[in-house]
């Protein structure tokens, strides 16, 4: 079964399955760019390409998922994909949508990581970093 | 600067790098990328990767032609403005306030 099924089932699927990554997530801005599933933004690749898409997934690495995608590859040649994953590495730029309030964004992606954090049950009834106070 | 509660008492002293670079948050700053690019633009947000968020930016490509026959080098740049953009971290060389002529 593919590690992200449950997460790329539906556009907007919430937080990673993986303590290691909502960690890795979580320090850093990376929830910003999680944040935006289901908008449509435009990439810019490392190596001058770029791939304007609905952002399906967004990880910890920063690898991309996007859907119906206009790629613009450096020579200017257009391609329309269906899907295209981008490695973290390969990433040079992400524009944000003007309409996306980025402080809101990642605070509901923190939270939503922190609810998950605490969901009892979770582990077995244990807290995922035993007795941490807040 | 993800979680600032948690992680990070807003402090005014300065004790490393990164903190030099807290002191830009909300002005205009100037980036030096790789491959001839440099970014000026508002500095939203930060990481420390350096990942930053930049708004009203404006970005220059730098290219250098040479001429065949006189073996010149002719300069080119190439600007864009872009409302609000997220910049990778590794990407940036580095981060100083906006360059002043003169």
């Amino acid at each position: 079964m593919e590690p992200e099924a449950v997460e790329s089932a539906t556009v907007g699927v919430e937080v990673v399955n993986s303590i290691r990554e909502r960690t890795i997530a979580e320090n850093s801005m990376v929830v910003l760019l999680q944040g935006l599933q289901g908008e449509v933004t435009t990439v810019d690749l490392r190596d001058e390409s770029s791939a304007r898409g609905l952002v399906l997934n967004v990880d910890a690495f920063m690898n991309i998922r996007l859907k119906d995608v206009l790629f613009l590859d450096r020579r200017g040649q257009t391609a329309q994909l269906q899907d295209l994953f981008i490695t973290g590495r390969n990433v040079r730029y992400v524009h944000i949508p003007d309409h996306v309030d980025i402080m809101k964004t990642m605070e509901s992606q923190l939270a939503k990581i922190h609810r998950v954090r605490n969901f009892a049950g979770e582990g077995g009834g244990r807290k995922e970093f035993g007795g941490r106070k807040k | 600067m993800a979680d600032e509660a948690e992680q990070q008492p807003s402090t005014n002293t300065v004790e490393e790098p990164l903190d030099l670079i807290r002191l830009s948050l909300d002005e205009r700053i100037y980036v030096k990328m790789r491959n001839d690019r440099e970014l000026r633009g508002r500095l939203h947000a930060y990481d420390q990767h350096l990942n930053m968020i930049l708004g009203d930016v404006e970005e220059t490509v730098t290219t250098v032609e040479i001429d065949e026959e006189t073996y010149e080098e002719l300069y080119k740049s190439t600007k864009r403005n872009i409302p609000m953009l997220f910049v990778r971290g590794d990407g940036v060389v580095l981060v100083a306030p906006p360059l002043r002529v003169g």
